[in-house]
């Protein structure tokens, strides 16, 4: 995309362009940190306020924490099968309302009003980095459950029903942590963009719809990611017989 | 790449141009969540809390339903053993009443059974020793009556006489 034949006099749009902080040899976005460490904090502090005087009546914030828990149970429970998802639970809700809580802080707060040396505040999970760990986690996680339940008969996985699933399955463990990792990230980035380039284009009224529709799926890809990092658990933990 | 950046090379601050940090829009949309989301969650969190106290309500129904019924049954049960210990009692002392009874009755049986065998004894005894007499007398008499005929001459016969009349005499 080149510069635009005319100047529009209301907003500007950037890409590609990152905060640096240099840790060791490691360059990291530091925007993306920033991002993560107040929603994080913003769902800590929502968390801590929810549970700390907790009542057989349930009210207000305790009431949505335990409609939290009821749903992620329930979808924990629905993937991974009723003797292994306690175990897991907690990673799936963390993945779910981290996710969640990312998607929607990056729609809905303001972040362009606080100004950076380089690149812009935004979802962290619009950062491909952010949704590879995620989906590198749940690749950990679900061998991690297989092995851990079934020891070395986890492996009977690649060879069922036939070995013939054998290369498929191989191939299985790179391509989910990919499609999971660009699935979230694509998503997000793409309802960023498409957002910043209508209000770049049309900056009132026009990009609101769009930008329901984005907080819309960026809701559901928070549930496809914790509903297939739970079903790829499931499968692991799962016995053949 | 090569829009213009503003501020590219200053240093963290804050964004006063309204339009670009798309302020109206979110105003827009986070208003419109605002009116939106809460009735939808709300709702659901309602009817979720209702049907918590309703069970709640229930439980603790059903615990006071069920404590009352054990205490009920908890005094039946009381009555009931303090009954069942009066029937033992009751039962014990007739069994002793029964034993103490049936003790006596057998040392009563016992002893008529001895008596009786020692009175048939007794009746035995005098009629052997009766028999006995007799044949005694009857074997004294055959013999007697064996020798006579040789012993009994005048002079015994009157000697005989003599002595009885003697000892009619005497009598």
């Amino acid at each position: 995309m080149g510069p635009l034949p005319f100047a529009l006099p209301f907003a500007e749009l950037e890409v590609g362009q990152h905060l640096y902080w240099q840790i060791g040899n490691l360059k990291i976005h530091g925007q993306v940190f920033m991002t993560s460490w107040l929603l994080i904090g913003a769902l800590l502090a929502l968390v801590v306020v929810g549970t700390r005087k907790m009542e057989r009546d349930p009210r207000g914030v305790q009431n949505l924490l335990e409609f939290l828990w009821d749903y992620i149970r329930d979808l924990a429970r629905t993937q991974i099968g009723e003797k292994a998802y306690r175990d897991w639970m907690p990673f799936i809700g963390t993945l779910f309302l981290f996710i969640f809580v990312s998607n929607w802080g990056g729609a809905l707060v303001p972040w362009k009003l606080i100004h950076l040396p380089s690149g812009e505040l935004g979802a962290p999970t619009a950062d491909i980095n952010t949704t590879v760990a995620l989906a590198l986690l749940v690749s950990l996680a679900y061998f991690y459950a297989g092995l851990s339940r079934k020891g070395f008969r986890y492996f009977e996985y690649y060879v069922y029903p036939t070995p013939i699933m054998l290369p498929f399955k191989i191939v299985e463990d790179f391509t989910k942590p990919l499609s999971l990792s660009f699935r979230l990230f694509g998503n997000i980035l793409a309802d960023e963009l498409v957002v910043a380039v209508l209000v770049f284009l049309v900056p009132l009224i026009l990009p609101v719809p769009v930008m329901f529709l984005g907080l819309f799926t960026s809701a559901i890809q928070a549930l496809i990611f914790a509903t297939l990092a739970a079903y790829y658990i499931g499968e692991a933990v799962e016995e053949h017989h | 790449m090569n829009f213009p950046l503003m501020f590219a090379e200053g240093g963290f601050g804050l964004n006063f141009n309204l339009f670009e940090a798309n302020v109206f829009n979110l105003a827009l949309v986070i208003f419109g969540l605002y009116k939106f989301l809460p009735p939808f969650v709300g709702g659901i969190l309602e009817r979720r809390r209702a049907t918590i106290l309703t069970d709640l309500t229930d439980a603790e129904e059903r615990l006071a339903k069920a404590s009352k019924a054990l205490a009920e049954a908890k005094k039946d049960l009381e009555q009931a053993s303090k009954k069942a210990e009066q029937i033992r009692k009751d039962c014990k002392v007739r069994a002793e009443a029964i034993r103490v009874e049936s003790e006596k009755r057998t040392v009563e049986e016992m002893a008529r059974l001895k008596q009786g065998a020692a009175s048939d004894l007794n009746a035995e005894a005098v009629r052997v020793s009766a028999q006995l007499r007799r044949e005694a007398a009857r074997l004294a008499i055959e013999k007697a009556l064996a020798s006579l005929p040789g012993k009994l001459d005048d002079k015994a016969q009157a000697k005989f006489l003599n002595q009885s009349i003697k000892s009619l005499g005497k009598a």
